[in-house]
């Protein structure tokens, strides 16, 4: 299990965010390499820690931006509109860290993210098999997966 | 009843409409694994999502398959945080 941990003064006001960085999957890489077609860059972005969230979810043009098609649909519900069908694509996650990179494959759900910057919500799919340490007093948070 | 769940304008009408067509078989047969469906083909059910994606994406590339869990009420995504703006 790799791990991060973020000290930020001002956690209260921002929440968990951390700098990650987002690409297409290591399987449909190797098959871009096969077929000799040009790999889109990685994208960098930020992501929050959001334990309000069912799933992970990527701002909707980030999937455009690496031209990913859907490999599926959901329905999603907010506390503002429900049943609203949006599709999920397979995306490829490494957080930074000096020694051991957080890295991870997964289902995220693109999704119109109201402004704060923030590109991605890691949700409570990405953070089943892991552990995060919220330290309010010491303007500190870990994240293990 | 599949027709109810048909939303058009969708790029993953055809498989969506496969697996409505077929779901009560998928139910009786493999309930809780998860299905891989392209246009009007049901590929195989597995055991994880992750084994059902890669073997899309290992027939097929980068073009749009389902992906789906076989369950009688479908789970949905929730979110309780107001951080995106969908209506």
């Amino acid at each position: 299990m790799s791990s991060v941990t973020i000290t930020n003064q001002n956690l209260q006001r921002e929440g968990p965010v951390l700098s990650a960085v987002i690409s297409i999957a290591n399987q449909l890489e190797k098959k871009y390499a096969e077929q000799k077609l040009r790999v889109p860059e990685a994208i960098e972005l930020k992501a929050l820690i959001d334990t309000g969230a069912s799933h992970s979810v990527v701002q909707e043009d980030i999937p455009k931006k690496l031209g990913l098609e859907p490999i599926g649909e959901t329905r999603v519900n907010t506390p503002t509109c429900s049943d609203h069908i949006c599709y999920k694509y397979f995306l490829r996650m490494i957080i930074p860290v000096q020694n051991n990179s957080i890295y991870y494959e997964g289902v995220f759900t693109a999704l119109p993210l109201k402004g704060q910057n923030i590109d991605c919500l890691i949700g409570r799919d990405m953070l089943k098999d892991g552990v995060l340490v919220y330290s309010g007093c010491t303007n500190q948070f870990t994240l293990s997966i | 009843m599949y027709i109810s769940y048909i939303y058009c304008d969708s790029m993953l009408e055809k498989e969506i409409e496969t697996y409505y067509k077929n779901k009560e078989e998928l139910l009786n047969q493999d309930r809780g694994k998860y299905v891989l469906i392209k246009n009007g083909n049901v590929i195989g059910t597995f055991d994880s999502e992750k084994d059902a994606i890669k073997i899309g994406i290992d027939k097929f590339g980068n073009i749009p398959f389902l992906v789906k869990k076989i369950e009688t009420i479908e789970e949905e995504q929730n979110f309780t945080s107001d951080l995106i703006n969908l209506c």
